[in-house]
């Protein structure tokens, strides 16, 4: 049922559809971009993440957000009732709307809340946020049952979702382990907040993006396997 | 049924039985222990010893005016005879061997070797009168610890059982304390442990804080400016400068440093100076004729700059001793430790050896004052013969018989000041063995006493009588009977040494094993009771995502105690467990549609106890060697706003209105039973009393005069603590005599716990209520949330009676949490001390001690374990369902009790790999106390209530 579901869905939206090589492009641009940010700002500015996490993650994040906007909202649902544009609009609240509930999480996990680490941890948020949110924003808008069926029930169905849920649990997920070496005593300018969770996460958006992709050879071939 | 919950009952005691002994065995081999006795020695008790009192007369008899004719104020003679008249002792704090010691010594020259050039050049000089001596400190070889041993003359051990209550100030018996009873004049300057280990002894004292260990120089340059004036005075008897840039500069930059050369260099200079005052003050009438400078380290350090623990870089360190008189006596070759080496010159360099040990006896014979009760250590010859040179002085100058008759001058008063020393040593062994809590074995003792009556035999036998009458013949004979007798005094303090060290400084790693052993077998047994008991009621399986993460958990939480980092920052890693157990039910709620709203309150609650820990922890940075406080963790706004201040002042009582409104609501909702009911009233009126208390104390309600009526600040308290008392006598008296409907256990679970919640509330002051009002909310989401994973609400019917191992594991985070939000940490500078006198003004050990607990473990295990019943739902009340609900707050109790064993586990240990850690008794040590006394005590309360719950 669930197969005759998703071809229905599949004959209605064309954006929606990617293959595992489509997917593989997509994130190729998404890391480049990630490097090309690291590149400008040691370049440009000569400064890095350790330096001046707060300049760096900035930059980070507005070289970031726009491309995977651009690229996700490519995908989006029902792309004959929403508009390229709109797709790209909802994307801007949601990075705002992820960036607070990422802070939030921050927080409540023990990020520092002093006055001097706020724009830290803003900037860090808004890039946590174009990790997470997203993508997710641009393709599913506001609608509830996606959101839910994809991120709460770990149920994606298809190609685009696998790329919107892996590697935004991969982010959380490093991110989360990436805080364990912040309370050594080791003395590295890299330990303090955020770096080592800005390592941690950009890592595990990485790790996601290759485990989707190979989730999605996988599938593929065993449907393959399963038609034949 | 009930049969079967006996039994349950008794698998609880068994469990705190093993643990009991377990945790004892361990305890034994690791946490030496030594007691601390309260007795002096004073200058009248030498009477009872065999030796003799009064020196051997012809010295005085013949040269009344060789000495003492210059000290202005020559005292009544004590022990024995004082042989100098001031001593400046200069402590370099962390001063490694290789810092004093010349570069022949060691196997290639380094560049922070042969810096304090002026000692070395001194010491090596001909018919020089000073001496480098390499120096052993008994670990742990912290300052504090080594400043005790040194003045104590004993070995300190991490718990020194005695009555010091909080205060580091020493009670023991000491030299310095010794000084002050014998009239001598002390001044101090430098590093204020001193003004804390004596407080009121000093005459003067200029501390400096010692505590900021990147700063190189305030310590320093304070010890500077008061040292070289001080030199020209003659207001003092002793001078302690102790300097600290050294030690600093270790920790900061490591031994091989620019930072720390410079400082060896700028000693130098000090030192240089400091000798040509005193050499110009060292004539005849001079102020310094016969003044003994010793410059000391109090331990080593690593080329990293740590030190703390046993290895042998922390352990030697270094000592020099310069006496101003310019002839020295030389030691005879017996008992000479020296050992030498060619110098780049080709000249015969050498250095000597002594154990801290035996620096207060030997600086008590020197200043001929009594030594401490506690004292250890022997009178060190070569160092004793560098200050007796004024003996002689005149009578090899007079050349009557050359330094022969020198020679056997030294050996009479030594053999004397030994048997002195012998006696106060065996004195303190018999006192101590009789007195201690775990004394010495008799074997140890008999052997002891075998070689002091040995060396006592001799002594009455032939010795004494040489010293009584001398002749002056038959001088070989003579001095062949003292060097016998000396070598029998040093066999005795040799075996005395070895035993209390083998009692004091090592560890027992087999009974450590052993203690390890048990708790880990006993840890396997719970495991199996938890997941096997009782198979209906058990855990669903052991692959069930809530026991796989509660597995997880448990390991990380177990790990991080092999870093130091990790149990210092424990409060802060707790949290973000918490935190995570919470954004995973969040996402559970989410996926189910259901309790969002409960989710969300329990992560605002982890966030409002994070902030509470972080408080905690800028307290803890304040007074934690290990911590660098980070004002990056602070709050960047001024807290001085009135606005704020109101709320802070007024939150507290709000939130204890609060706590009442919940109890009523509590009591109004169940059904009536009477005696379960009047003791929850009963702390409604405790919470009332509480509010009232804060009101009063606090400015803005104008209520001060209250205190007046009711008679007293501390009226409050103790009617609070007598509610207390009698709402859980009435508590055991319902639950043995009324067999009313078992059915209300909830309704006894809020009577209980809220019984227990007024002292601990009052006890940890004003944050005191606002956390346990976080406690409870926090409770209540994770009772809420905790079937919120079950897959639909058929299948949580039918799973009823598992268990859901995640909602103890957040329990038990939450505890932990709480341990640390309400201000504690884990090290005894952690203790709340005030709270003990809440209530009380005069101090009584046991009632203060009961407090001090229920303070320091009021929210984390008192509240947490009876409050356990709280995570069960209450929604049916079937008499069938109620049954099963029995066990599986049973099965509760046993999963929170193996929860906190396997983290006790863990801490053991990690404690016992770590054994060796240059943190050991800073961190490990203390925090291996809180969690064994914490699983003590859980285990002991979970008796408890499954006797009060079943």
């Amino acid at each position: 049922m669930k197969e005759g579901k998703k071809k229905k869905k599949t004959e209605t939206s064309i954006g929606e559809s990617i293959s595992a090589l489509g997917a593989f492009f997509v994130y190729l641009i998404t890391g480049l971009f990630l490097a090309v940010g690291f590149w400008v700002v040691g370049e440009k500015y000569s400064v890095d993440l350790i330096s001046d996490p707060s300049l760096t993650l900035r930059l980070l994040w507005i070289i970031e957000f726009p491309i995977v906007v651009i690229i996700y909202s490519l995908f989006r649902r029902n792309p004959e009732k929403c508009s390229y544009f709109r797709a790209v609009g909802r994307s801007i609240l949601g990075l705002i709307s992820g960036a607070i509930i990422n802070a939030l999480g921050a927080v409540s996990l023990g990020a520092p809340i002093g006055l001097q680490s706020l724009p830290k941890t803003i900037h860090w948020s808004f890039l946590m946020s174009v990790f997470t949110v997203v993508p997710a924003t641009a393709v599913f808008g506001a609608s509830w049952t996606n959101w839910h069926r994809v991120f709460a029930s770990l149920k994606p169905t298809g190609n685009i979702e696998y790329m919107i849920l892996i590697p935004a649990y991969g982010a959380i997920i490093g991110g989360w382990f990436g805080a364990w070496p912040m309370p050594l005593d080791w003395e590295r300018p890299w330990q303090e907040w955020p770096i080592c969770v800005c390592y941690g996460a950009i890592g595990g958006y990485i790790v996601g993006q290759i485990v989707s992709l190979s989730l999605m050879i996988f599938l593929r071939k065993h449907k393959n396997l399963k038609l034949a | 049924m009930e049969t079967y919950l006996k039994n349950k009952k008794l698998i609880a005691i068994g469990f705190l039985l093993i643990h009991s002994i377990a945790i004892l065995i361990f305890t034994r081999g690791f946490l030496l222990t030594r007691t601390e006795l309260p007795f002096h020695s004073t200058c009248s008790d030498v009477s009872l010893s065999p030796c003799l009192t009064s020196p051997p007369p012809p010295i005085h008899d013949s040269n009344p005016d060789s000495l003492s004719s210059h000290s202005n104020h020559t005292q009544p003679k004590c022990w024995t005879k004082p042989v100098v008249d001031r001593v400046i002792i200069i402590v370099l704090d962390a001063l490694r061997i290789d810092f004093v010691a010349p570069s022949a010594f060691f196997p290639e020259p380094k560049p922070w070797m042969d810096k304090l050039t002026i000692l070395q050049k001194l010491a090596f000089a001909n018919e020089s009168s000073a001496k480098i001596f390499k120096a052993f400190a008994d670990p742990p070889t912290t300052s504090l610890q080594r400043l005790k041993g040194l003045t104590t003359g004993g070995l300190p051990t991490f718990i020194d059982v005695g009555n010091s209550f909080g205060a580091p100030a020493i009670v023991e018996d000491n030299f310095i304390n010794q000084l002050v009873q014998n009239g001598k004049r002390l001044v101090m300057m430098g590093d204020d442990t001193w003004t804390q280990l004596f407080p009121n002894q000093f005459q003067k004292s200029y501390p400096f804080p010692s505590f900021n260990v990147k700063d190189l120089d305030t310590v320093d340059n304070g010890c500077i400016e008061h040292l070289f004036p001080t030199l020209y005075k003659d207001d003092w008897d002793v001078l302690i400068a102790h300097f600290l840039g050294v030690d600093h500069a270790g920790h900061i930059f490591g031994v091989d440093s620019s930072p720390m050369i410079k400082k060896l260099e700028q000693y130098n200079s000090v030192l240089e100076k400091v000798i040509s005052i005193l050499e110009s003050q060292a004539g005849p009438g001079g102020l310094h004729e016969n003044t003994i400078l010793i410059v000391m380290g109090d331990h080593g350090q690593t080329l990293n700059g740590d030190h703390g623990g046993g290895t042998a870089e922390e352990v030697e360190t270094s000592m020099y001793a310069m006496s101003t008189k310019k002839h020295t006596t030389s030691v005879p070759p017996e008992f000479d430790t020296s050992s030498c080496k060619q110098n780049s010159n080709g000249k015969q360099i050498c250095i000597s050896s002594i154990e801290q040990l035996d620096f207060a006896a030997t600086l008590s014979a020197l200043l001929g004052i009594s030594s401490p009760f506690g004292s250890i250590g022997h009178v060190n010859p070569e160092l004793y013969a560098l200050g007796s040179s004024n003996w002689d002085l005149d009578k090899s100058e007079s050349g009557n018989s050359g330094t022969q008759s020198a020679v056997k001058e030294w050996m009479e008063n030594y053999v004397n000041v030994l048997c002195v020393n012998a006696w106060q040593v065996k004195r303190y062994i018999d006192v101590y063995s009789s007195s201690s809590v775990v004394g010495f074995s008799s074997d140890d003792m008999a052997r002891i006493s075998d070689l002091y009556a040995a060396a006592e035999q001799k002594w009455s036998n032939s010795v004494k009588h040489i010293l009584m009458d001398r002749n002056g013949d038959e001088n070989s004979t003579n001095i062949s009977a003292f060097k016998e007798q000396i070598a029998a005094y040093l066999n005795f303090f040799s075996s005395v040494v070895e035993l209390a060290r083998s009692k004091w400084t090592e560890f027992n790693l087999n009974l450590m094993i052993t203690g390890f052993g048990i708790l880990v077998i006993s840890l396997i047994i719970q495991f199996l009771v938890v997941f096997h008991g009782d198979k209906s009621y058990a855990l669903g399986s052991w692959l069930s995502t809530g026991a796989a993460f509660t597995l997880f958990l448990v390991t990380i939480r177990a790990c991080s105690f092999l870093s130091n980092s990790y149990i210092l920052e424990e409060g802060k890693v707790a949290n973000f467990l918490l935190a995570t157990t919470g954004l995973i039910k969040l996402r559970y709620s989410v996926m189910r549609k259901t309790m969002r709203k409960e989710a969300v309150i329990f992560l605002a609650m982890a966030s409002v106890l994070r902030v509470s820990i972080d408080i905690g922890l800028t307290k803890q940075a304040a007074t934690s060697q290990f911590m660098s406080s980070s004002p990056s963790s602070m709050l960047g706004i001024a807290l001085d706003l009135p606005a704020l201040t109101y709320a802070i002042e007024i939150a507290p009582i709000v939130s204890v209105v609060m706590l009442i409104c919940v109890l009523y609501i509590a009591i109004a909702k169940t059904p009536s039973e009477g005696m379960w009911k009047y003791v929850t009233v009963g702390s409604m009126i405790s919470y009332f009393l509480i509010a009232l208390l804060w009101a009063s104390e606090s400015k803005i309600f104008g209520l001060d005069g209250v205190l007046q009526v009711t008679g007293g600040r501390n009226r409050i308290p103790q009617t609070v603590y007598a509610i207390g008392l009698v709402q859980l006598f009435l508590l055991a008296y319902a639950r043995m005599f009324c067999t009313g409907e078992k059915r209300v256990w909830a309704t006894r679970a809020v009577a209980l716990v809220s019984a227990c919640s007024s002292p601990v509330i009052l006890l940890s002051g004003k944050q005191g209520s606002l956390l346990a009002l976080a406690y409870l909310l926090a409770g209540y989401c994770i009772m809420r949330l905790e079937g919120v994973e079950r897959i639909t609400q058929s299948d949580r019917q039918d799973k009823f009676s598992k268990l859901n191992p995640l909602c103890v594991m957040q329990w038990s985070l939450l505890s932990i949490c709480m341990f640390f939000a309400s201000g504690h940490w884990c090290a005894f500078d952690g203790l709340r001390y005030g709270a003990a006198f809440v209530g009380f003004d005069e101090f009584v050990l046991i009632r203060q001690a009961i407090l001090l607990t229920i303070e320091t473990f009021g929210f984390s295990v008192i509240l947490s374990v009876f409050g356990l019943p709280i995570l069960v739902p209450i929604h049916s009340q079937t008499p069938q369902a109620h049954g099963q609900k029995r066990h599986q707050l049973f099965q509760m109790y046993m999963l929170f009790g193996v929860i906190s064993a396997t983290t006790v586990t863990a801490t053991i240990l990690c404690v016992t790999i770590q054994r060796r850690h240059l943190m050991v008794w800073g961190l490990f040590a203390p925090k291996f106390v809180f969690d064994v006394v914490g699983l003590i005590l859980t285990d002991l309360l979970i008796c408890l209530a499954s006797a009060y719950y079943f």
